[in-house]
């Protein structure tokens, strides 16, 4: 064999897209349930937390890829490896996937057989040089055709976990998925992470660019992304309930319908940092600052219970005054 | 992380690790006919393995001193079964013996199916990362459906092509083609009356990873050799445990290469066991562990895992096929 050595690469870059959902089911999963659901391989154990809140992390799969890299300015550049992807369930209800890659800044002029590719899971290797800037660009904005697609990646493993037979494929009530695409610039170890932008565009795409030292590692980016994600979507949607301008009104829908299953499934729901590797946790002082996470979900919780607090006391009134 | 005070250990996981020898020594892979054809052909087989076995060695004793070398032996109780364990064992060390082999490790094919009611071969499976042809952006099927596995893209079919002009014919394509393409597709398994049948290549490529270490179950590790202390081998084969540990060996089952020693009418089976190899994503605490380990024993192991197995081909004493046409 005259196979290029093998020498461990570098990265300069990892990329991912998270996509964060509503578990189609009517209840909850409890953590047994929630570990089949996860369970991708018979022979690798579903990572499992109780503490401070359920958490269960599925294995991490790989995709194989040969295709060109996203790019914002037109450069085609090969990549050839592979793609990790991995699920995640909060308290049973909100189901995350999301796929990531690291590229390092040049790669061989020609493919490799495929078992060294393998043996360096999620690693996409660029034809030549990485033109950097534009692939972190690229990933940002979105795979164009024939480009390698994280959202493709992510959505089918959502999809085939959507179509477990543990789950009933019903909802108790309707949100829209939302999109967190990431890229981490390596800086060198021992250096401090810190987050350059969280940027909320349209129709629930959020993209995220962070710098990251050397020593942590691509799936821990990917944790505090899992962790930011599920924490925006759930003032997404929130907030979307409750903007609902004819709520209460005569016609409108229900105060208590529709604030009911905020309270029994989603408030609790709130607990930054709880999974994220220590080393990133910092993270979310940047985002608590400005705009206040936090502060905007405290706000939120009390707009839901004072409107279901007014309800309560009207309701008796209202059975009075019918009684008259 | 582990300085934290609380902690959860269904949260991290854990790879237990296992003993490792330097090289696993292959001493035989036979059908079962083989074993009818009686011991005297058994003892051509060995009296032949013998010479490569010790060409073996001495190319390990120039990789380090004193190599640790275990030599195994399978049996295949899967596709066909003859004999039992109490008949058929004995004659198989008397013969090594006579052709002055040792066996340390004896073990079954079924058992790289299902070992301890493991399902080996289902979770080997799993992990199948299919090798992707150029273009392949995320959007193919993680792992193949159809029960086969190529080193590259498929001659289109032509039964599509009714709508238009019709195609000629296309050829296949070998992803790592050098100018040209030896194509191959590989099935793993194959069903009858809803049964799996797991194919000969796709078991002998868990057997490799068995001999290199790297399969673990739940973390755990699997094919953990049972020593057999009694003199008397059972009467049925699954009663045989999976790895049996025949000698007094030092050197573990496992190691960080293999060498297999087989007749060459072979070369196919373990070309598309190599293939296989090639596009499994095994273990990763595993592969760390060995490579760790090899790498501090100044003998790093080849990146790729299908690079750390070597055969020995040889040709057959007799043939067989011309006896038994005449």
């Amino acid at each position: 064999m005259t196979a290029a050595p093998v020498h461990p690469a570098r990265s300069v870059l990892a990329c991912g897209e998270v996509r964060t959902c509503l578990l189609p089911s009517l209840q909850a999963l409890d953590i047994r349930a929630a570990a089949q659901l996860l369970r991708l391989r018979a022979d690798e154990p579903v990572r499992l937390s109780e503490r401070p809140s359920m958490h269960a992390l599925s294995p991490a799969m790989l995709t194989g890829v040969d295709c060109r890299l996203p790019s914002s300015n037109g450069s085609k550049v090969r990549g050839v490896g592979t793609v990790a992807a991995r699920a995640a369930l909060t308290e049973g209800r909100l189901l995350q996937a999301t796929a990531w890659f690291s590229v390092p800044a040049t790669g061989p002029d020609l493919r490799r057989p495929w078992g060294q590719y393998l043996v360096r899971p999620g690693l996409v290797e660029p034809f030549g040089k990485l033109p950097e800037q534009a692939t972190a660009d690229g990933v940002l904005r979105g795979a164009g055709r024939g480009e390698l697609d994280l959202g493709v990646i992510a959505e089918g493993l959502l999809a085939q976990l959507r179509r477990h037979a543990l789950l009933d494929r019903r909802v108790p009530f309707k949100s829209s998925p939302t999109r967190l695409r990431w890229v981490a610039r390596r800086e060198p170890a021992g250096e401090r992470a810190s987050l350059t932008s969280f940027t909320l565009a349209e129709a629930g795409l959020r993209t995220m660019e962070l710098r990251l030292p050397a020593d942590v590692p691509a799936a821990s980016a990917a944790g505090l992304c899992e962790d930011l994600a599920l924490h925006d979507w759930l003032l997404t949607t929130v907030q979307h309930m409750l903007d609902n301008s004819r709520l209460g009104a005569a016609g409108g829908p229900s105060v208590i319908e529709t604030l009911q299953p905020v309270v029994v499934h989603l408030l609790h729901l709130w607990m930054p940092r709880a999974h994220v590797d220590p080393a990133l946790a910092h993270l979310w002082d940047v985002l608590e600052e400005r705009p206040g996470f936090s502060r905007q979900w405290e706000n939120l919780s009390r707009r839901i219970r004072d409107r279901l607090a007014l309800q309560a006391v009207a309701a008796p009134q209202q059975a009075l005054s019918d009684a008259r | 992380m582990s300085d934290a005070v609380f902690q959860e250990t269904t949260a991290q996981p854990r790879t237990q690790s296992v003993p490792l020898a330097h090289l696993s020594l292959e001493i035989g892979h036979l059908y079962m006919e083989d074993y009818e054809a009686g011991p005297k052909r058994l003892g051509e087989h060995f009296a032949e393995v013998r010479v490569w076995a010790d060409a073996v060695r001495a190319s390990a004793a120039r990789r380090g001193k004193r190599p640790r070398i275990s030599t195994c032996f399978l049996i295949d109780d899967y596709f066909s079964r003859f004999s039992t364990p109490a008949e058929l064992v004995p004659m198989i060390l008397k013969e090594a013996e006579k052709a002055g082999l040792v066996i340390d490790y004896l073990a079954r094919e079924s058992a790289c199916a299902v070992a301890d009611r493991v399902e080996l071969a289902e979770s080997v499976m799993h992990r199948l990362v299919e090798s992707p042809p150029p273009g392949s952006h995320g959007s193919r099927p993680p792992v193949s459906r159809t029960g086969w596995l190529a080193n590259g893209e498929r001659s289109p079919s032509t039964s599509r092509s009714a709508l238009g002009a019709v195609k000629g014919w296309q050829p296949p394509q070998e992803t790592a083609a050098r100018n040209h393409s030896i194509f191959m597709d590989v099935e793993l398994w194959s069903e009858k009356d809803g049964r799996r049948l797991w194919s000969c290549p796709f078991l002998a490529a868990v057997w490799q990873l068995a001999r290199l270490g790297l399969l673990r179950h739940l973390g755990e590790p699997v094919l953990v050799p049972t020593v057999w202390a009694g003199s008397d081998f059972p009467q049925e084969w699954d009663r045989l445990p999976p790895v049996v540990k025949l000698s007094d060996t030092n050197a573990a089952f496992s190691a960080y290469r293999t060498c297999s020693l087989m007749p060459n009418r072979f070369v196919a089976v373990e070309d598309a066991v190599r293939l296989v190899l090639d596009q499994i994503d095994v273990d990763a605490g595993a592969l760390r562990q060995v490579a760790e380990r090899s790498a501090a024993e100044g003998m790093p192991v080849p990146a790729a895992v299908a690079q750390r197995a070597t055969y020995v081909f040889y040709e057959e004493p007799g043939d067989s096929s011309e006896a038994e046409e005449t």
